[in-house]
C-alpha cells in the first residue's frame, strides 16, 4: 500500500525536515505576496475609486473568501516563525543547520506557529458564524 | 561525510545579491512586529465586517497610523518582491533573464507602492461627506 501518508514520509526521509520547512517558507511566502499586492490596490481604492473599494470589501466579506483569510493568517504566522529560525541560525548557530538538529527545530517551528495561529482561527471561524 | 566542516555564520558577499540577502532577514524582524500587530486587529479584532471607508477614514485621522501604515507598505512590499525575485532567480538563469527579471519586478514594485503611497498621502476620497 503506498497512499499519500506513506508517499509523505518517504519524501520527508529522502529531503529531510528542512526541505519542508523551505517548501511551506516559500508556498507562504509567495501566497502572502499575491494576497498583499491584491490588498494594496484594492485599499488605494479609498483614494482613488471608493466605490471599488467597498466593491472588494463586499467580496472580501463572502464565505470563501474569510475561509481564505484564516489560511493567510497562518502564513503570517508561520513565515514569521520560520523566518526567526533561519535568521538564528545563520547568525548565531550554524550547527543547527544539520540534518538530525534541523528536524526538532522544524517541528517545533510548525508547533508555535499553530499555538498562535489557533486562537486567531477560533475568533475568525466564530465571525463567520456570527455574520451567516 | 568525509573531512568535517566546521559550519560557519555565513558572511554575504558585498554585491547587490548580498545585500538583497541581508535585507530578508533585516526587513523580516522589522515585519514581525508591523506585520503581526496589522493582522491581529484588522483580521482578528476588528474584522472584515466592521471595516468600511469610514473606518479607513478614522483610522487615517491619526498621523501615526498613516505613517505605521506606510512603514508597513513599504517593508511588506519590498520583502515580499525581492522574495519572489530570489524564488525566480532558481529558475531563472542566463543574465539577460535575470535583468529582465529585475526590471519587470522593479515596475510592479514601483507602481504598486506609489499607489499605496498616494492613497495614504490623499486619505479617503469625499472623506468629508462621511
Amino acid at each position: 500500500m503506498s497512499g499519500p501518508s506513506t508517499a509523505f514520509k518517504g519524501y520527508i526521509k529522502y529531503r529531510g525536515y528542512g526541505h519542508v520547512a523551505f517548501l511551506l517558507h516559500r508556498l507562504t511566502g509567495l501566497g502572502t505576496l499575491l494576497f498583499l499586492l491584491i490588498h494594496i490596490i484594492d485599499t488605494s481604492f479609498v483614494y482613488f475609486w471608493p466605490e471599488g473599494y467597498m466593491h472588494a470589501i463586499a467580496l472580501y466579506r463572502s464565505t470563501p473568501f474569510m475561509i481564505g483569510e484564516i489560511f493567510l493568517v497562518f502564513s503570517v504566522i508561520y513565515h514569521g516563525v520560520n523566518g526567526l529560525r533561519i535568521i538564528y541560525f545563520d547568525m548565531f548557530r550554524p550547527d543547527l543547520w544539520e540534518r538530525e538538529t534541523g528536524k526538532r527545530s522544524v517541528i517545533w517551528t510548525l508547533i508555535i506557529s499553530i499555538v498562535l495561529w489557533l486562537p486567531a482561527a477560533l475568533i475568525m471561524v466564530r465571525n463567520i458564524l456570527v455574520h451567516h | 561525510m568525509g573531512a568535517q566542516r566546521q559550519p560557519r555564520v555565513v558572511q554575504p558577499p558585498r554585491t547587490f545579491e548580498g545585500t538583497a540577502w541581508k535585507w530578508m532577514r533585516y526587513s523580516g524582524i522589522l515585519l514581525i512586529p508591523l506585520a503581526w500587530i496589522h493582522v491581529l486587529i484588522k483580521d482578528v479584532l476588528v474584522g472584515v465586517h466592521q471595516i468600511d471607508l469610514t473606518y479607513v477614514q478614522r483610522t487615517w485621522a491619526f498621523t501615526l497610523w498613516r505613517i505605521y501604515d506606510f512603514l508597513l507598505l513599504a517593508f511588506a512590499l519590498s520583502h515580499g518582491m525581492n522574495g519572489l525575485r530570489q524564488v525566480l532567480m532558481d529558475y531563472i538563469h542566463s543574465p539577460s533573464g535575470r535583468s529582465r527579471l529585475n526590471w519587470i519586478l522593479f515596475i510592479i514594485w514601483l507602481i504598486v507602492l506609489l499607489m499605496g503611497a498616494v492613497a495614504i498621502l490623499g486619505g479617503v476620497k469625499g472623506a468629508e461627506a462621511f
